[in-house]
């Protein structure tokens, strides 16, 4: 997977967002943005998953372009398959989000919703993603407990065992640890260098520390300016 | 002076929730104390064997058995005809509905939540007014017809409360569920409406106590005093509220006012039991049952 984008410019009503920005993002690496907070890097990461809503205000312009093993995608085009798109570019966000389901069906969720249904398969794919994340050995006993019981940091591993079940080819990271403590911020460091040999990873983190331990490439935004770093 | 004021907010609260419970508990004890006494087996029966009436081999004349079963069939059919309509409603106003025609359907839910029910029985009867010349008189003022009168007398709470509950999902679990690759309708079908079940469950219990206790609409759309356990959909029924009301009006002792007590008891007793079944289903939807 490669992912490349040219000229990108991204305006929310009067705002310029983004300005002409350009990014390579090679496959199979660990791609990291970092800068203040909200100069707009939340922003770069949804044009890949498709998150920013054109009807809201939002105008974007530019080139951005993603090479997956089925083909190249235009992710401005206005005809993308969302769901689709969002199985091969699947995101873990600042907050977990557990669902009010048990630990289980919450990392079992986005096979129903590609159609898969299969119980072994499904079984298959739940415990390799929680052992990608390193959540298993925790859980294993106890799929059935609810997610809220979870702590912080065990949720955040199940937001990226949920983001890994469908093998995606790309993993968009939204400051997975800022809301962590130290350990579960070595935890899921762990995991997410583990995890570049499966698929290629874009991290946004407004921690210059952390991007310089787990990164291959390192961009800077700010004032809506992307500038490479690494 | 802030000390005064707390004082006096912590105080008028205090004093309001005391007058409310007191109120509840003097009404609910007003009718145990007064209908206890007439509770029994021939106030439901009459005459005739529990057995052979709870079999529907023998109709019951002189007891409130076809009252009771016509209120629960009442109650069951108006939230069966309501609950789909209201749901597939209230979530279309909060994913798919916009602009003038959502501003429209908000305005025509919030007039009809407002619309007496007497004037809704007066269109129940209307309408069957309306299937009995259509249909040369085989239809007429009924089960069905009261039922339909009373889905639409409790269709605005069930559209608000699933609106509601559907609004109080946080932006975050949208956003996180979107980007799992839901379309719209798996969203809904799979995420939010198991989320929103308490709220959904809360109106579906409301409306069946209105659906239990209403007696302007269905004394116009086929409720009698004596029709025996309902037989058909469009056939006439007796209902508690109404047997209620009739005892009250036309009684002529202290014994038959007794026995309206003992009605009003059991109406409360057949509530609870709707109210607790419908808890008992709602916890099997609530999303943290395993």
């Amino acid at each position: 997977m490669k992912l490349t984008f040219n000229d990108l410019s991204f305006r929310y009503k009067t705002h310029t967002i983004l300005q002409a920005v350009s990014l390579e993002v090679p496959k199979g690496s660990l791609t990291a943005i970092t800068g203040p907070s909200g100069e707009g890097k939340s922003t770069l990461l949804s044009i890949v998953n498709h998150l920013w809503r054109p009807d809201e205000g939002a105008r974007v312009s530019g080139d951005a372009m993603a090479r997956f093993d089925s083909g190249v995608i235009n992710l401005l085009s206005p005809h993308l398959d969302l769901p689709s798109l969002r199985r091969k570019a699947a995101m873990v966000f600042q907050n977990p989000v557990p669902l009010p389901f048990s630990i289980f069906k919450n990392v079992a969720l986005p096979l129903a919703f590609a159609g898969i249904r299969k119980k072994e398969e499904v079984h298959r794919r739940v415990e390799r993603a929680l052992i990608r994340s390193g959540l298993w050995n925790e859980v294993k006993d106890r799929l059935h407990d609810r997610a809220a019981l979870l702590s912080g940091g065990q949720q955040q591993r199940l937001a990226l065992a949920r983001a890994l079940v469908t093998d995606p080819e790309i993993l968009l990271l939204d400051e997975p640890t800022s809301s962590l403590d130290a350990t579960s911020r070595e935890h899921i460091e762990a995991q997410l260098l583990t995890l570049k040999t499966h698929c290629t990873l874009l991290l946004v983190s407004h921690s210059e520390a952390q991007v310089e331990r787990l990164s291959d490439r390192i961009y800077q935004l700010k004032a809506g300016n992307l500038k490479r770093m690494r | 002076m802030k000390r005064w004021r707390r004082l006096l907010l912590h105080g008028g609260a205090l004093l309001s929730t005391l007058g409310l419970l007191s109120g509840v508990f003097f009404f609910l004890g007003h009718i145990v104390l007064k209908g206890m006494p007439s509770l029994s087996l021939a106030l439901i029966f009459g005459d005739t064997s529990p057995l052979k009436a709870l079999l529907f081999t023998q109709r019951v004349f002189n007891g409130l058995f076809p009252a009771i079963c016509g209120t629960l069939c009442l109650v069951l059919l108006s939230v069966v005809l309501a609950l789909p309509a209201g749901i597939l409603t209230g979530v279309w106003l909060s994913h798919f509905g916009s602009g003038r025609a959502k501003a429209l359907l908000s305005l025509c839910i919030d007039t009809l939540a407002g619309v007496p029910s007497i004037v809704v029985g007066l269109f129940g009867f209307s309408f069957a007014i309306l299937l009995h010349k259509i249909s040369h008189g085989t239809v007429g003022p009924s089960l069905g017809i009261a039922a339909l009168t009373l889905s639409v007398l409790v269709l605005p709470g069930i559209v608000r409360n699933t609106q509601l509950a559907l609004a109080a999902i946080p932006r975050e679990t949208h956003l996180a569920v979107s980007a799992m690759g839901a379309t719209p309708v798996q969203a809904i079908v799979r995420v939010y409406l198991p989320m929103a079940s308490p709220g959904i469950f809360r109106g579906a219990i409301l409306a069946m106590g209105r659906c239990a206790e209403d007696t302007a609409a269905i004394m116009l759309t086929g409720v009698v005093a004596t029709a025996g356990a309902p037989y058909a959909l469009f056939g006439r029924f007796e209902a508690l509220p109404f047997a209620i009301f009739t005892i009250a009006s036309e009684y002529s002792g202290p014994e038959e006012l007794a026995q309206g007590y003992g009605a009003s008891l059991i109406l409360l007793l057949l509530c609870a039991l709707l109210f607790g079944l419908s808890a008992l289903i709602a916890s099997r939807f609530h999303p943290d049952t395993p």
